[in-house]
């Protein structure tokens, strides 16, 4: 994260997402301009025991059809549902940034994709031949199915990527220090490309019976910063970016959308579940340092926002140290309200979010807010997205174990 | 070809980036285009669908009893044998 005059300018070529509201980019961000809630009636769990029925699942999705064109990288297709939607996410990221695959420079190219727990539903559905069924063997594919690394593998492998390829995992703030690394590793020369963010698809009954277990999750809807909230609501899904140093994209004539001009990282070192005010605080403030700018410049800041009580006020508490008076100027706003909570693929989603507000202009609203707890007294825009020229945004992830990071995304170079 | 043989192409076909219809007992299992990872799902499937257990170990290359087509239905016919022993 250090940041001197030589270090080189990181830009975003390429955006890639799957979600409960939209399968591409234009479909979810369209769904999100008009306050789209994704949260549904569980599906596709034959037990009947859940105290929580509901999770903000992606139905209807023909990953076979998406992916039919890959071409190096053939077993996708076979692989965990996570590495489904971690190469849907890539292959839209990497279609849009216009770049030659495989890549001509393939040792200047990084592939960070991380994941929260990767092929758990595999991991699931093996345990369960074995100890239900029992069945002799799992399935040849489970192994490969199951590790963390695998979505960043076979991207890494579809589009030639020979540079860093890893995952990397903090829970929820998996995808947004993937992609702060990425830009770490621009910055100081080690890559020019980098393909970042991560995945999450872990919406079974041992997963669910797990959450169910922790108290956290809403048995009604996700409701950040508001008075009726009762708990966070289970995603899935993919956030991916396309990053490069300004000077390669610039030279290739590559459409920028934003810059990624700031990234700070830290840990409370505290707690496992119970956050603290200083660890997201020094995120933020880390993360405004490295991008040179002051709280005033940041005119939307894309919560964390998980719906729990610990958040939200815990989150609300640190805006306010960091961007004192200037709290009440900002615009926040939690997506999780329409895309719900999905883990370690939250700060990838999260980030295609903030971009896309700072390209069109558009604050997108926390929907669900008729009536905020009294201590979220922040403008969380409430229910209707607005429209206002933005000059810097923030995304925000924490995670379990104080796990802190968080982006700044500010207008392309000029 | 018996039952055993032709529920073993099937599985074979399956597994095959480009199934063809030529497989017979000769047919070298090299000559079907299959890597280490097509064999072990054609395992998989074989003991799945015959109920039986294969010793096989991908470390231990060209195994004999997996060289042609002929050779897996030998092997399979004796497990299933063994297991209706047993």
């Amino acid at each position: 994260m250090s940041n001197t005059s030589e270090k080189r300018r990181v830009v975003v070529t390429g955006m890639g997402v799957v979600t409960p509201i939209g399968l591409t980019v234009p479909d979810f961000w369209s769904n999100i301009r008009s306050g789209t809630c994704g949260v549904t009636v569980l599906e596709g769990i034959p037990e009947q025991d859940l105290k929580i029925m509901i999770a903000a699942q992606i139905k209807a999705v023909d990953h076979k059809a998406r992916l039919r064109h890959w071409k190096r990288d053939k077993l996708v297709t076979m692989g965990d549902r996570y590495s489904w939607f971690a190469a849907m996410a890539a292959d839209e990221a990497v279609k849009m940034s216009g770049l030659e695959v495989p890549f001509v420079d393939p040792y200047r190219t990084a592939c960070i994709i991380g994941s929260g727990a990767g092929g758990l539903t595999t991991l699931e559905t093996a345990y369960r031949d074995l100890f239900i069924q029992k069945k002799k063997a799992t399935h040849p594919l489970t192994l490969l199915r199951i590790i963390g690394s695998s979505g960043a593998a076979h991207v890494g492998i579809e589009f030639g990527v020979k540079g860093p390829t890893f995952a990397t995992c903090s829970a929820c703030s998996t995808a947004t220090h993937a992609i702060g690394m990425a830009k770490d590793y621009i910055q100081n020369g080690v890559v020019d490309v980098a393909i970042a963010g991560a995945s999450e698809s872990v919406i079974s009954y041992g997963t669910m019976k797990a959450w169910q277990a922790l108290h956290v999750l809403s048995p009604e809807g996700c409701f950040p910063f508001s008075k009726n909230r009762n708990g966070t609501v289970l995603g899935e899904g993919a956030g991916v970016l396309v990053l490069e140093s300004y000077e390669h994209a610039k030279a290739r004539g590559a459409k920028i959308f934003a810059e990624l001009s700031g990234y700070g990282t830290s840990s409370d070192s505290s707690d496992m579940v119970k956050p603290s005010v200083e660890g997201p605080r020094e995120a933020m403030r880390m993360a405004l340092t490295n991008a040179r700018l002051s709280p005033t410049d940041i005119d939307y800041l894309n919560a964390h926002g998980t719906a729990t009580a610990d958040n939200d006020r815990n989150e609300t508490k640190a805006i306010k140290e960091v961007f004192g008076d200037y709290a009440y100027k900002l615009a926040v706003s939690s997506t999780k309200s329409m895309h719900g909570h999905p883990l370690g693929a939250g700060g990838g989603i999260e980030a295609v979010v903030s971009i896309k507000a700072l390209e069109e202009g558009f604050l997108p609203p926390t929907i669900g807010l008729s009536e905020p707890d009294p201590e979220c007294d922040l403008d969380y825009v409430p229910n209707v997205g607005r429209e206002k020229k933005l000059r810097h945004v923030m995304s925000n992830s924490f995670a379990f174990g104080g796990l802190n990071a968080v982006l700044i995304f500010s207008p392309p170079p000029q | 070809m018996d039952e055993v043989a032709t529920k073993i192409v099937d599985i074979l076909k399956k597994h095959m980036k480009e199934p063809r219809d030529d497989i017979g007992n000769d047919t070298a299992l090299t000559d079907l285009k299959i890597e280490s990872l097509d064999l072990a799902m054609i395992v998989f499937d074989i003991e799945d669908s015959f109920g039986i257990e294969i010793p096989y170990n991908a470390n231990e290359g060209e195994a004999g009893d997996f060289k042609t087509v002929g050779s897996v239905v030998e092997k399979v016919r004796s497990l299933v044998a063994e297991k209706a022993k047993a």
